[in-house]
Protein backbone atom coordinates (compact mmCIF):
# COMPACT_ATOMS: atom_id res chain seq x y z
CA UNK A 1 0.00 0.00 0.00
CA UNK A 2 2.59 2.29 1.07
CA UNK A 3 4.57 1.60 -2.46
CA UNK A 4 1.40 2.50 -4.37
CA UNK A 5 1.05 5.43 -2.25
CA UNK A 6 4.67 6.37 -3.24
CA UNK A 7 3.95 6.27 -6.54
CA UNK A 8 1.00 7.93 -6.71
CA UNK A 9 2.45 10.91 -5.09
CA UNK A 10 6.00 10.55 -7.41
CA UNK A 11 4.01 10.54 -10.58
CA UNK A 12 2.24 13.72 -12.34
CA UNK A 13 -1.25 13.87 -11.83
CA UNK A 14 -1.74 14.49 -15.34
CA UNK A 15 0.37 11.32 -16.44
CA UNK A 16 -2.35 9.17 -14.15
CA UNK A 17 -4.86 10.82 -15.48
CA UNK A 18 -3.29 9.72 -19.49
CA UNK A 19 -2.73 6.12 -17.80
CA UNK A 20 -6.27 5.85 -15.91
CA UNK A 21 -8.40 6.56 -18.93
CA UNK A 22 -5.78 4.27 -21.37
CA UNK A 23 -6.49 1.92 -19.20
CA UNK A 24 -10.42 1.75 -19.05
CA UNK A 25 -10.40 2.31 -22.93
CA UNK A 26 -8.35 -1.16 -22.75
CA UNK A 27 -10.50 -2.53 -20.08
CA UNK A 28 -13.69 -2.34 -22.26
CA UNK A 29 -12.12 -3.51 -25.76
CA UNK A 30 -10.48 -6.65 -23.92
CA UNK A 31 -13.95 -7.17 -22.34
CA UNK A 32 -15.48 -6.99 -25.66
CA UNK A 33 -13.09 -8.93 -27.43
CA UNK A 34 -12.78 -12.04 -24.88
CA UNK A 35 -16.67 -12.42 -24.90
CA UNK A 36 -16.78 -10.92 -21.07
CA UNK A 37 -19.24 -8.37 -22.18
CA UNK A 38 -22.34 -10.24 -22.69
CA UNK A 39 -21.84 -11.50 -18.93
CA UNK A 40 -22.03 -7.90 -18.54
CA UNK A 41 -24.42 -5.97 -20.23
CA UNK A 42 -27.48 -6.32 -23.34
CA UNK A 43 -25.90 -7.51 -26.56
CA UNK A 44 -27.68 -4.40 -28.18
CA UNK A 45 -25.13 -2.49 -26.31
CA UNK A 46 -21.76 -3.83 -27.07
CA UNK A 47 -21.05 -1.75 -29.96
CA UNK A 48 -21.32 1.06 -27.42
CA UNK A 49 -18.62 0.03 -24.99
CA UNK A 50 -16.78 -1.54 -28.03
CA UNK A 51 -17.29 2.34 -29.12
CA UNK A 52 -16.14 3.93 -25.92
CA UNK A 53 -13.24 1.38 -25.50
CA UNK A 54 -11.60 2.72 -28.86
CA UNK A 55 -12.56 6.20 -27.93
CA UNK A 56 -10.77 6.38 -24.46
CA UNK A 57 -8.01 4.44 -25.80
CA UNK A 58 -7.59 7.22 -28.01
CA UNK A 59 -8.40 10.12 -25.99
CA UNK A 60 -5.87 8.74 -22.90
CA UNK A 61 -3.54 8.16 -25.92
CA UNK A 62 -2.82 11.79 -27.55
CA UNK A 63 -2.78 13.10 -23.78
CA UNK A 64 0.15 11.15 -23.37
CA UNK A 65 1.67 12.06 -26.17
CA UNK A 66 0.84 15.96 -25.76
CA UNK A 67 2.90 15.25 -21.78
CA UNK A 68 5.23 13.43 -23.50
CA UNK A 69 6.00 15.89 -26.59
CA UNK A 70 5.33 19.20 -24.16
CA UNK A 71 5.85 18.17 -20.84
CA UNK A 72 6.35 22.05 -20.04
CA UNK A 73 3.05 22.64 -20.58
CA UNK A 74 0.75 22.33 -18.27
CA UNK A 75 -3.35 22.36 -18.66
CA UNK A 76 -5.58 25.32 -17.41
CA UNK A 77 -7.55 24.02 -13.74
CA UNK A 78 -8.16 27.09 -12.72
CA UNK A 79 -11.13 26.71 -10.64
CA UNK A 80 -12.20 23.73 -11.75
CA UNK A 81 -14.23 22.14 -8.81
CA UNK A 82 -12.86 18.72 -6.94
CA UNK A 83 -15.31 16.69 -6.06
CA UNK A 84 -13.23 14.18 -4.22
CA UNK A 85 -9.77 14.81 -2.22
CA UNK A 86 -6.44 14.69 -3.53
CA UNK A 87 -6.22 12.10 -6.26
CA UNK A 88 -8.63 9.86 -5.17
CA UNK A 89 -10.92 9.99 -8.00
CA UNK A 90 -8.37 9.21 -10.78
CA UNK A 91 -6.87 6.50 -8.06
CA UNK A 92 -10.57 4.71 -7.42
CA UNK A 93 -10.86 5.03 -11.55
CA UNK A 94 -7.15 3.50 -12.22
CA UNK A 95 -7.43 0.59 -9.13
CA UNK A 96 -10.70 -0.60 -10.54
CA UNK A 97 -9.64 -0.79 -13.87
CA UNK A 98 -6.59 -3.09 -13.09
CA UNK A 99 -8.99 -4.69 -10.98
CA UNK A 100 -11.39 -5.78 -13.98
CA UNK A 101 -8.19 -6.19 -15.99
CA UNK A 102 -7.53 -8.89 -13.28
CA UNK A 103 -10.26 -10.15 -12.61
CA UNK A 104 -12.84 -11.70 -15.17
CA UNK A 105 -16.08 -10.90 -14.38
CA UNK A 106 -18.49 -14.40 -13.50
CA UNK A 107 -21.55 -15.64 -14.32
CA UNK A 108 -23.73 -14.87 -11.33
CA UNK A 109 -24.80 -17.95 -9.03
CA UNK A 110 -27.79 -19.83 -7.36
CA UNK A 111 -27.61 -17.34 -4.41
CA UNK A 112 -28.08 -14.43 -6.65
CA UNK A 113 -31.30 -16.35 -7.45
CA UNK A 114 -32.31 -16.94 -4.20
CA UNK A 115 -31.72 -13.17 -3.26
CA UNK A 116 -33.88 -12.85 -6.32
CA UNK A 117 -37.03 -14.34 -5.18
CA UNK A 118 -36.51 -17.45 -7.59
CA UNK A 119 -38.17 -19.79 -5.11
CA UNK A 120 -41.04 -17.71 -4.53
CA UNK A 121 -42.30 -16.98 -7.67
CA UNK A 122 -40.68 -18.89 -9.85
CA UNK A 123 -43.24 -18.58 -12.74
CA UNK A 124 -43.42 -14.58 -12.94
CA UNK A 125 -41.51 -12.33 -15.71
CA UNK A 126 -41.38 -8.67 -15.27
CA UNK A 127 -41.98 -7.13 -18.47
CA UNK A 128 -45.95 -8.11 -19.80
CA UNK A 129 -45.65 -10.33 -22.64
CA UNK A 130 -45.80 -8.31 -25.97
CA UNK A 131 -47.12 -11.05 -27.63
CA UNK A 132 -48.16 -14.69 -26.94
CA UNK A 133 -46.23 -17.03 -29.33
CA UNK A 134 -48.79 -20.00 -29.23
CA UNK A 135 -46.92 -20.69 -32.46
CA UNK A 136 -44.06 -22.14 -31.06
CA UNK A 137 -43.73 -25.63 -30.88
CA UNK A 138 -43.69 -26.64 -27.36
CA UNK A 139 -40.18 -28.37 -27.39
CA UNK A 140 -39.13 -25.40 -29.13
CA UNK A 141 -39.63 -23.00 -26.02
CA UNK A 142 -36.89 -21.67 -24.06
CA UNK A 143 -37.32 -21.80 -20.54
CA UNK A 144 -38.06 -18.37 -20.53
CA UNK A 145 -40.30 -19.01 -23.56
CA UNK A 146 -42.21 -21.43 -21.13
CA UNK A 147 -42.05 -18.83 -17.93
CA UNK A 148 -44.02 -16.25 -20.07
CA UNK A 149 -46.64 -18.69 -22.08
CA UNK A 150 -47.74 -19.40 -18.31
CA UNK A 151 -47.71 -15.63 -17.37
CA UNK A 152 -50.04 -15.11 -20.23
CA UNK A 153 -52.28 -18.58 -19.77
CA UNK A 154 -51.24 -19.51 -15.97
CA UNK A 155 -53.66 -22.80 -16.38
CA UNK A 156 -51.10 -25.81 -15.75
CA UNK A 157 -53.55 -28.49 -17.23
CA UNK A 158 -53.27 -26.36 -20.54
CA UNK A 159 -49.69 -27.44 -21.21
CA UNK A 160 -50.17 -30.90 -19.35
CA UNK A 161 -48.63 -33.88 -21.80
CA UNK A 162 -46.70 -31.37 -23.95
CA UNK A 163 -42.89 -31.97 -24.53
CA UNK A 164 -40.01 -29.61 -23.38
CA UNK A 165 -36.43 -29.50 -23.63
CA UNK A 166 -34.73 -26.84 -21.61
CA UNK A 167 -31.58 -25.73 -20.13
CA UNK A 168 -30.56 -23.52 -17.38
CA UNK A 169 -28.60 -24.01 -13.84
CA UNK A 170 -29.92 -25.80 -10.22
CA UNK A 171 -31.26 -23.59 -7.74
CA UNK A 172 -32.18 -26.50 -4.99
CA UNK A 173 -34.81 -25.05 -2.76
CA UNK A 174 -35.34 -26.78 0.95
CA UNK A 175 -39.61 -26.23 0.33
CA UNK A 176 -39.42 -28.72 -2.69
CA UNK A 177 -37.23 -31.12 -0.86
CA UNK A 178 -34.77 -33.30 -3.05
CA UNK A 179 -36.98 -34.97 -5.78
CA UNK A 180 -37.54 -31.69 -7.19
CA UNK A 181 -34.71 -28.60 -8.49
CA UNK A 182 -35.46 -25.46 -9.88
CA UNK A 183 -34.13 -25.31 -13.52
CA UNK A 184 -33.19 -21.52 -13.77
CA UNK A 185 -32.36 -18.42 -15.98
CA UNK A 186 -31.63 -14.76 -15.78
CA UNK A 187 -33.40 -12.44 -17.57
CA UNK A 188 -31.36 -9.04 -18.81
CA UNK A 189 -32.61 -5.91 -19.90
CA UNK A 190 -30.07 -3.73 -20.01
CA UNK A 191 -27.09 -4.62 -17.88
CA UNK A 192 -26.65 -7.41 -15.24
CA UNK A 193 -27.67 -4.58 -12.61
CA UNK A 194 -31.29 -5.46 -14.14
CA UNK A 195 -31.14 -9.53 -13.85
CA UNK A 196 -33.94 -11.32 -12.25
CA UNK A 197 -34.50 -15.19 -12.25
CA UNK A 198 -37.31 -17.11 -13.86
CA UNK A 199 -37.54 -21.05 -13.30
CA UNK A 200 -39.37 -24.16 -14.29
CA UNK A 201 -39.60 -26.78 -11.61
CA UNK A 202 -38.42 -30.05 -12.95
CA UNK A 203 -39.39 -33.43 -11.16
CA UNK A 204 -36.08 -35.50 -11.03
CA UNK A 205 -35.90 -39.44 -12.13
CA UNK A 206 -34.94 -41.54 -9.01
CA UNK A 207 -31.59 -41.09 -7.36
CA UNK A 208 -30.41 -38.14 -9.36
CA UNK A 209 -29.16 -35.18 -7.24
CA UNK A 210 -27.51 -31.99 -8.73
CA UNK A 211 -24.84 -29.54 -7.04
CA UNK A 212 -26.35 -26.29 -7.10
CA UNK A 213 -25.34 -23.83 -10.17
CA UNK A 214 -25.09 -27.06 -12.52
CA UNK A 215 -25.76 -26.14 -16.12
CA UNK A 216 -28.38 -29.17 -17.04
CA UNK A 217 -30.17 -29.50 -20.63
CA UNK A 218 -33.47 -31.20 -19.60
CA UNK A 219 -35.71 -32.90 -21.78
CA UNK A 220 -39.38 -34.19 -20.11
CA UNK A 221 -42.75 -33.74 -20.18
CA UNK A 222 -45.12 -31.17 -18.42
CA UNK A 223 -47.14 -32.64 -15.84
CA UNK A 224 -49.48 -30.78 -13.32
CA UNK A 225 -49.01 -31.37 -9.92
CA UNK A 226 -49.82 -30.27 -6.58
CA UNK A 227 -47.20 -29.60 -4.28
CA UNK A 228 -47.06 -28.24 -1.00
CA UNK A 229 -50.87 -27.22 -2.03
CA UNK A 230 -50.36 -25.27 -5.20
CA UNK A 231 -51.31 -26.87 -8.22
CA UNK A 232 -48.38 -26.10 -10.75
CA UNK A 233 -46.54 -27.29 -14.08
CA UNK A 234 -43.68 -29.00 -13.14
CA UNK A 235 -41.36 -30.69 -15.95
CA UNK A 236 -40.62 -34.56 -14.95
CA UNK A 237 -37.60 -35.08 -16.72
CA UNK A 238 -36.83 -38.00 -19.01
CA UNK A 239 -33.31 -37.07 -20.26
CA UNK A 240 -31.01 -34.76 -18.11
CA UNK A 241 -27.32 -33.94 -19.45
CA UNK A 242 -24.91 -31.18 -17.65
CA UNK A 243 -23.49 -28.98 -20.06
CA UNK A 244 -20.79 -26.34 -20.27
CA UNK A 245 -21.80 -22.78 -18.89
CA UNK A 246 -22.62 -21.02 -22.05
CA UNK A 247 -21.10 -18.38 -23.24
CA UNK A 248 -23.83 -16.24 -22.87
CA UNK A 249 -25.44 -17.09 -19.64
CA UNK A 250 -28.61 -14.74 -19.93
CA UNK A 251 -32.00 -14.48 -21.58
CA UNK A 252 -34.08 -11.80 -22.88
CA UNK B 1 -16.95 -15.37 -1.82
CA UNK B 2 -19.52 -16.62 -3.74
CA UNK B 3 -22.02 -13.17 -3.13
CA UNK B 4 -18.58 -11.16 -3.22
CA UNK B 5 -17.95 -12.55 -7.17
CA UNK B 6 -21.46 -11.65 -7.70
CA UNK B 7 -21.15 -8.53 -6.32
CA UNK B 8 -17.95 -7.48 -8.52
CA UNK B 9 -19.87 -8.64 -11.67
CA UNK B 10 -22.83 -6.33 -10.58
CA UNK B 11 -20.60 -3.34 -9.98
CA UNK B 12 -18.56 -3.63 -13.48
CA UNK B 13 -21.76 -3.94 -15.52
CA UNK B 14 -23.04 -0.85 -13.86
CA UNK B 15 -19.71 1.00 -14.86
CA UNK B 16 -19.30 -0.80 -18.71
CA UNK B 17 -22.87 0.17 -19.06
CA UNK B 18 -22.42 3.98 -17.68
CA UNK B 19 -19.22 4.69 -18.93
CA UNK B 20 -20.78 5.15 -22.77
CA UNK B 21 -22.66 8.21 -21.32
CA UNK B 22 -20.50 9.72 -18.86
CA UNK B 23 -17.96 9.77 -21.41
CA UNK B 24 -20.75 11.07 -24.41
CA UNK B 25 -22.03 13.68 -22.05
CA UNK B 26 -18.74 15.04 -21.66
CA UNK B 27 -17.83 15.25 -24.87
CA UNK B 28 -21.00 16.83 -26.38
CA UNK B 29 -21.31 19.39 -23.14
CA UNK B 30 -17.42 20.27 -24.45
CA UNK B 31 -18.11 20.87 -28.27
CA UNK B 32 -22.06 22.90 -27.36
CA UNK B 33 -19.74 25.60 -25.68
CA UNK B 34 -17.81 26.15 -28.47
CA UNK B 35 -21.28 26.71 -30.31
CA UNK B 36 -24.39 27.52 -28.26
CA UNK B 37 -23.64 31.69 -27.79
CA UNK B 38 -25.20 32.07 -24.64
CA UNK B 39 -25.91 35.83 -25.09
CA UNK B 40 -28.59 34.84 -28.18
CA UNK B 41 -30.28 33.13 -25.64
CA UNK B 42 -30.19 35.59 -23.12
CA UNK B 43 -31.53 38.27 -25.26
CA UNK B 44 -34.33 35.75 -26.36
CA UNK B 45 -35.33 35.09 -22.40
CA UNK B 46 -39.08 35.10 -22.28
CA UNK B 47 -40.36 38.20 -19.64
CA UNK B 48 -43.57 36.06 -18.84
CA UNK B 49 -42.32 34.48 -15.31
CA UNK B 50 -44.19 31.20 -15.91
CA UNK B 51 -43.15 31.22 -19.51
CA UNK B 52 -39.87 31.71 -18.44
CA UNK B 53 -39.18 29.20 -16.25
CA UNK B 54 -40.46 26.80 -18.73
CA UNK B 55 -37.89 27.86 -21.23
CA UNK B 56 -35.62 28.04 -18.70
CA UNK B 57 -36.24 24.40 -17.95
CA UNK B 58 -35.62 22.82 -21.71
CA UNK B 59 -32.31 25.03 -22.23
CA UNK B 60 -31.08 22.04 -21.10
CA UNK B 61 -31.57 20.83 -24.66
CA UNK B 62 -28.97 23.44 -26.20
CA UNK B 63 -26.71 23.65 -23.30
CA UNK B 64 -26.53 20.20 -21.94
CA UNK B 65 -24.83 19.94 -18.42
CA UNK B 66 -25.38 17.41 -15.86
CA UNK B 67 -25.54 18.91 -11.80
CA UNK B 68 -21.93 19.74 -11.45
CA UNK B 69 -21.58 21.48 -14.32
CA UNK B 70 -25.46 23.31 -14.05
CA UNK B 71 -24.55 26.01 -11.31
CA UNK B 72 -21.48 27.74 -13.17
CA UNK B 73 -23.65 27.92 -15.86
CA UNK B 74 -26.98 29.48 -14.01
CA UNK B 75 -24.88 31.92 -12.35
CA UNK B 76 -23.52 33.34 -15.35
CA UNK B 77 -27.51 33.09 -16.83
CA UNK B 78 -27.96 35.17 -13.71
CA UNK B 79 -25.37 37.72 -14.52
CA UNK B 80 -25.71 38.43 -17.67
CA UNK B 81 -29.16 39.36 -17.14
CA UNK B 82 -31.98 36.41 -17.89
CA UNK B 83 -34.58 36.70 -15.60
CA UNK B 84 -34.70 34.67 -12.27
CA UNK B 85 -37.50 32.46 -13.29
CA UNK B 86 -35.40 31.37 -16.38
CA UNK B 87 -32.02 30.43 -14.22
CA UNK B 88 -33.92 29.00 -11.99
CA UNK B 89 -35.63 26.51 -13.74
CA UNK B 90 -32.45 25.82 -15.61
CA UNK B 91 -30.59 25.26 -12.36
CA UNK B 92 -33.29 22.09 -11.51
CA UNK B 93 -33.97 20.49 -14.71
CA UNK B 94 -31.31 21.27 -17.25
CA UNK B 95 -29.32 18.01 -15.55
CA UNK B 96 -32.24 16.08 -16.65
CA UNK B 97 -33.75 18.03 -20.04
CA UNK B 98 -30.72 16.69 -22.06
CA UNK B 99 -29.86 14.58 -24.90
CA UNK B 100 -27.97 12.34 -23.33
CA UNK B 101 -29.66 11.76 -19.80
CA UNK B 102 -32.73 11.32 -21.39
CA UNK B 103 -31.22 8.34 -23.93
CA UNK B 104 -29.78 6.79 -21.19
CA UNK B 105 -32.97 6.69 -18.82
CA UNK B 106 -34.46 5.29 -22.04
CA UNK B 107 -32.07 2.81 -22.23
CA UNK B 108 -32.28 1.77 -18.33
CA UNK B 109 -36.46 1.57 -18.35
CA UNK B 110 -37.05 0.53 -22.00
CA UNK B 111 -39.32 -2.14 -20.01
CA UNK B 112 -41.27 0.94 -18.28
CA UNK B 113 -41.20 3.88 -20.72
CA UNK B 114 -42.90 5.72 -17.91
CA UNK B 115 -40.64 6.27 -16.08
CA UNK B 116 -38.50 8.29 -19.23
CA UNK B 117 -42.08 10.08 -19.62
CA UNK B 118 -42.54 11.28 -15.81
CA UNK B 119 -38.95 11.99 -15.47
CA UNK B 120 -39.12 14.68 -18.11
CA UNK B 121 -42.80 15.61 -16.75
CA UNK B 122 -41.66 15.77 -13.43
CA UNK B 123 -38.48 17.55 -14.03
CA UNK B 124 -40.26 20.45 -15.67
CA UNK B 125 -43.34 20.93 -13.68
CA UNK B 126 -41.11 21.42 -10.64
CA UNK B 127 -38.72 23.70 -11.90
CA UNK B 128 -41.47 25.33 -13.81
CA UNK B 129 -43.35 25.91 -10.31
CA UNK B 130 -39.99 26.46 -8.41
CA UNK B 131 -39.41 29.14 -10.92
CA UNK B 132 -42.45 30.54 -11.00
CA UNK B 133 -42.68 30.77 -7.02
CA UNK B 134 -39.03 32.92 -7.35
CA UNK B 135 -40.74 35.14 -9.30
CA UNK B 136 -43.04 36.36 -6.90
CA UNK B 137 -40.25 37.71 -4.46
CA UNK B 138 -40.65 41.31 -5.95
CA UNK B 139 -36.99 42.45 -4.52
CA UNK B 140 -34.51 39.21 -6.74
CA UNK B 141 -31.55 40.92 -4.80
CA UNK B 142 -32.57 39.97 -1.56
CA UNK B 143 -32.19 36.32 -2.17
CA UNK B 144 -28.99 36.76 -4.42
CA UNK B 145 -25.24 36.97 -2.75
CA UNK B 146 -24.28 40.45 -3.00
CA UNK B 147 -21.56 39.80 -5.22
CA UNK B 148 -24.17 38.53 -7.95
CA UNK B 149 -26.74 41.07 -6.61
CA UNK B 150 -24.08 43.77 -7.62
CA UNK B 151 -22.87 42.89 -10.86
CA UNK B 152 -26.04 42.59 -11.86
CA UNK B 153 -26.69 46.27 -11.74
CA UNK B 154 -23.92 47.33 -13.38
CA UNK B 155 -23.57 47.06 -16.98
CA UNK B 156 -22.30 44.14 -18.23
CA UNK B 157 -18.65 43.92 -19.26
CA UNK B 158 -17.96 43.16 -22.93
CA UNK B 159 -17.09 40.22 -23.44
CA UNK B 160 -14.74 39.69 -26.79
CA UNK B 161 -17.50 38.00 -29.16
CA UNK B 162 -14.80 35.81 -31.29
CA UNK B 163 -13.79 34.17 -27.66
CA UNK B 164 -14.75 30.97 -27.54
CA UNK B 165 -17.54 30.21 -25.25
CA UNK B 166 -15.51 27.79 -23.38
CA UNK B 167 -12.86 30.02 -22.08
CA UNK B 168 -15.50 32.86 -20.95
CA UNK B 169 -15.97 33.34 -17.27
CA UNK B 170 -17.87 31.32 -15.12
CA UNK B 171 -18.26 27.45 -17.29
CA UNK B 172 -17.04 24.06 -16.15
CA UNK B 173 -12.90 25.51 -16.77
CA UNK B 174 -13.26 28.47 -15.57
CA UNK B 175 -16.10 28.37 -13.44
CA UNK B 176 -16.03 27.26 -9.94
CA UNK B 177 -13.07 28.44 -6.96
CA UNK B 178 -12.63 32.37 -7.86
CA UNK B 179 -14.50 35.54 -7.08
CA UNK B 180 -17.00 36.74 -9.40
CA UNK B 181 -15.19 40.15 -9.55
CA UNK B 182 -11.85 38.17 -10.59
CA UNK B 183 -13.59 36.53 -13.21
CA UNK B 184 -15.28 40.04 -14.26
CA UNK B 185 -11.82 41.58 -14.57
CA UNK B 186 -10.74 38.41 -16.47
CA UNK B 187 -13.13 38.77 -18.76
CA UNK B 188 -12.40 42.12 -19.87
CA UNK B 189 -8.72 40.97 -20.59
CA UNK B 190 -8.72 40.50 -24.16
CA UNK B 191 -7.06 37.47 -24.99
CA UNK B 192 -5.84 36.54 -28.33
CA UNK B 193 -7.90 34.32 -30.43
CA UNK B 194 -7.38 30.64 -30.21
CA UNK B 195 -6.69 28.13 -32.82
CA UNK B 196 -8.32 25.20 -33.61
CA UNK B 197 -5.50 22.94 -32.11
CA UNK B 198 -5.84 25.38 -28.65
CA UNK B 199 -9.35 24.73 -29.01
CA UNK B 200 -8.97 21.51 -29.50
CA UNK B 201 -6.19 21.04 -26.59
CA UNK B 202 -8.83 23.16 -24.25
CA UNK B 203 -11.32 20.29 -25.13
CA UNK B 204 -9.12 17.36 -23.98
CA UNK B 205 -8.31 19.06 -21.02
CA UNK B 206 -11.82 19.23 -19.49
CA UNK B 207 -12.64 15.94 -21.05
CA UNK B 208 -9.79 14.10 -18.90
CA UNK B 209 -10.65 16.50 -16.01
CA UNK B 210 -14.54 15.67 -16.17
CA UNK B 211 -14.18 12.26 -16.38
CA UNK B 212 -11.67 12.03 -13.22
CA UNK B 213 -14.04 13.96 -11.58
CA UNK B 214 -17.18 12.82 -12.73
CA UNK B 215 -15.73 8.70 -13.47
CA UNK B 216 -14.42 8.50 -9.44
CA UNK B 217 -18.04 9.14 -7.82
CA UNK B 218 -19.54 6.56 -10.73
CA UNK B 219 -17.21 4.24 -9.21
CA UNK B 220 -18.15 4.53 -5.93
CA UNK B 221 -21.51 5.20 -6.57
CA UNK B 222 -22.00 1.70 -8.34
CA UNK B 223 -19.43 -0.04 -5.33
CA UNK B 224 -22.46 0.96 -3.36
CA UNK B 225 -24.94 -0.23 -5.45
CA UNK B 226 -23.69 -3.47 -6.04
CA UNK B 227 -23.25 -3.59 -1.80
CA UNK B 228 -26.42 -3.01 -0.90
CA UNK B 229 -27.91 -5.17 -3.84
CA UNK B 230 -25.86 -8.14 -2.80
CA UNK B 231 -25.22 -7.97 1.12
CA UNK B 232 -28.47 -6.23 1.98
CA UNK B 233 -31.14 -8.92 3.31
CA UNK B 234 -33.93 -9.45 1.16
CA UNK B 235 -36.60 -8.68 3.64
CA UNK B 236 -35.19 -5.19 4.31
CA UNK B 237 -35.26 -4.07 0.72
CA UNK B 238 -38.61 -5.36 -0.01
CA UNK B 239 -39.85 -4.18 3.75
CA UNK B 240 -38.38 -1.11 2.53
CA UNK B 241 -38.87 -1.10 -1.27
CA UNK B 242 -42.47 -1.89 -0.85
CA UNK B 243 -44.13 0.37 1.18
CA UNK B 244 -45.69 3.73 -0.95
CA UNK B 245 -43.92 6.23 1.83
CA UNK B 246 -40.92 4.05 2.66
CA UNK B 247 -39.73 3.56 -0.67
CA UNK B 248 -39.87 7.15 -2.03
CA UNK B 249 -38.65 8.51 1.35
CA UNK B 250 -35.50 6.21 1.18
CA UNK B 251 -34.91 6.61 -2.72
CA UNK B 252 -34.97 10.52 -2.06
CA UNK B 253 -32.26 10.47 0.45
CA UNK B 254 -30.26 8.24 -1.11
CA UNK B 255 -30.45 10.53 -3.92
CA UNK B 256 -29.63 13.61 -1.74
CA UNK B 257 -26.28 11.52 -0.30
CA UNK B 258 -25.67 10.51 -3.84
CA UNK B 259 -23.84 12.58 -5.92
CA UNK B 260 -24.07 10.34 -9.08
CA UNK B 261 -24.18 12.38 -12.42
CA UNK B 262 -27.35 12.42 -14.04
CA UNK B 263 -26.05 10.87 -17.51
CA UNK B 264 -25.87 7.68 -15.57
CA UNK B 265 -27.72 7.31 -12.50
CA UNK B 266 -30.60 5.91 -14.61
CA UNK B 267 -28.30 2.54 -14.20
CA UNK B 268 -28.01 3.23 -10.41
CA UNK B 269 -31.88 3.81 -10.11
CA UNK B 270 -32.38 0.28 -12.03
CA UNK B 271 -30.28 -1.92 -9.82
CA UNK B 272 -32.85 -0.86 -7.63
CA UNK B 273 -36.23 -1.58 -10.14
CA UNK B 274 -36.96 -5.40 -8.86
CA UNK B 275 -37.47 -4.71 -5.18
CA UNK B 276 -38.65 -0.93 -5.60
CA UNK B 277 -42.02 0.79 -6.19
CA UNK B 278 -41.88 2.83 -9.16
CA UNK B 279 -42.61 6.23 -7.69
CA UNK B 280 -39.68 5.84 -5.43
CA UNK B 281 -37.28 5.39 -8.31
CA UNK B 282 -39.08 8.18 -10.68
CA UNK B 283 -38.11 10.46 -6.73
CA UNK B 284 -34.94 9.23 -6.71
CA UNK B 285 -34.20 10.05 -10.70
CA UNK B 286 -36.45 13.64 -10.45
CA UNK B 287 -34.79 14.67 -6.92
CA UNK B 288 -31.05 13.31 -7.11
CA UNK B 289 -30.59 15.77 -10.28
CA UNK B 290 -31.92 18.61 -8.39
CA UNK B 291 -30.49 18.66 -4.93
CA UNK B 292 -26.53 17.29 -4.38
CA UNK B 293 -24.95 17.75 -0.76
CA UNK B 294 -21.96 18.66 -2.92
CA UNK B 295 -23.91 21.17 -5.31
CA UNK B 296 -24.60 23.20 -1.81
CA UNK B 297 -21.42 25.00 -1.70
CA UNK B 298 -21.23 26.11 -5.23
CA UNK B 299 -25.10 27.20 -5.15
CA UNK B 300 -23.68 29.60 -2.20
CA UNK B 301 -21.69 31.61 -4.76
CA UNK B 302 -25.07 32.69 -6.29
CA UNK B 303 -27.79 32.71 -3.99
CA UNK B 304 -28.34 33.35 0.15
CA UNK B 305 -28.76 30.25 2.24
CA UNK B 306 -32.53 31.53 3.19
CA UNK B 307 -32.73 30.88 -0.89
CA UNK B 308 -31.19 27.36 -1.02
CA UNK B 309 -33.21 26.28 1.58
CA UNK B 310 -36.70 27.23 -0.38
CA UNK B 311 -35.16 25.61 -3.03
CA UNK B 312 -34.79 22.48 -2.08
CA UNK B 313 -37.66 22.62 0.57
CA UNK B 314 -39.81 23.27 -1.92
CA UNK B 315 -38.09 20.71 -4.64
CA UNK B 316 -37.93 17.79 -1.83
CA UNK B 317 -41.90 18.14 -1.33
CA UNK B 318 -42.66 18.36 -4.52
CA UNK B 319 -40.99 15.37 -5.68
CA UNK B 320 -42.66 13.40 -2.67
CA UNK B 321 -45.88 14.39 -3.38
CA UNK B 322 -45.67 13.64 -7.31
CA UNK B 323 -44.17 10.33 -6.81
CA UNK B 324 -46.62 9.18 -3.82
CA UNK B 325 -49.24 10.21 -6.29
CA UNK B 326 -47.38 7.74 -9.34
CA UNK B 327 -47.64 4.83 -6.41
CA UNK B 328 -50.95 5.33 -4.96
CA UNK B 329 -52.69 5.95 -9.05
CA UNK B 330 -50.68 4.86 -11.60
CA UNK B 331 -49.03 1.28 -10.58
Amino acid sequence: MLLISRLFKSLDKNWLDAIAVTSWGALLLNYWLNGSLSILIHPSYFWLAAFTGFALLIIGSIKAYLLFKYPQVKPSTAGHVSLLPGNWAIGLLLVTAIAGLLINPRVFTSSKAIQGGVTENSAITRSQPQSFRSQVKPEKRSLVDWVRTLSAYPEPDTYSGQQANVSGFVVNSAELGSKYLLLSRFVITCCAADVYPVSLTVKLPADQQYQADTWLAVTGQMVTETISGNRQLILVAKNIKPIETPRNPYEY
Amino acid sequence: MEQLNNAFTLFLSLLVEAIPFLLLGVLLSGLLLFFVDERKLVKLAPKNPILGAFVGSCIGFLLPVCECGNVPVARRLIVQGVPLPVAVGFLLAAPVINPIVIWSTWIAFRDQPEILWLRIIFSLLIATIIGWVFSRQGDVKSLLQPAVALSMAKPLPVEDPEKPTLLRSGNFMLGGGESLEAKMAASLERKPQFSWSERGNMLLDNTMQELRELGGILVLGSALAALIQTFTPRELILGLGQGSVSSVLAMMLLAGLISICSTVDAFFALSFAGAFTSGSLLAFLVFGPMFDLKGIGLLLSVFKPKAIFYLFALAAQLVFLLTLFVNFNVN
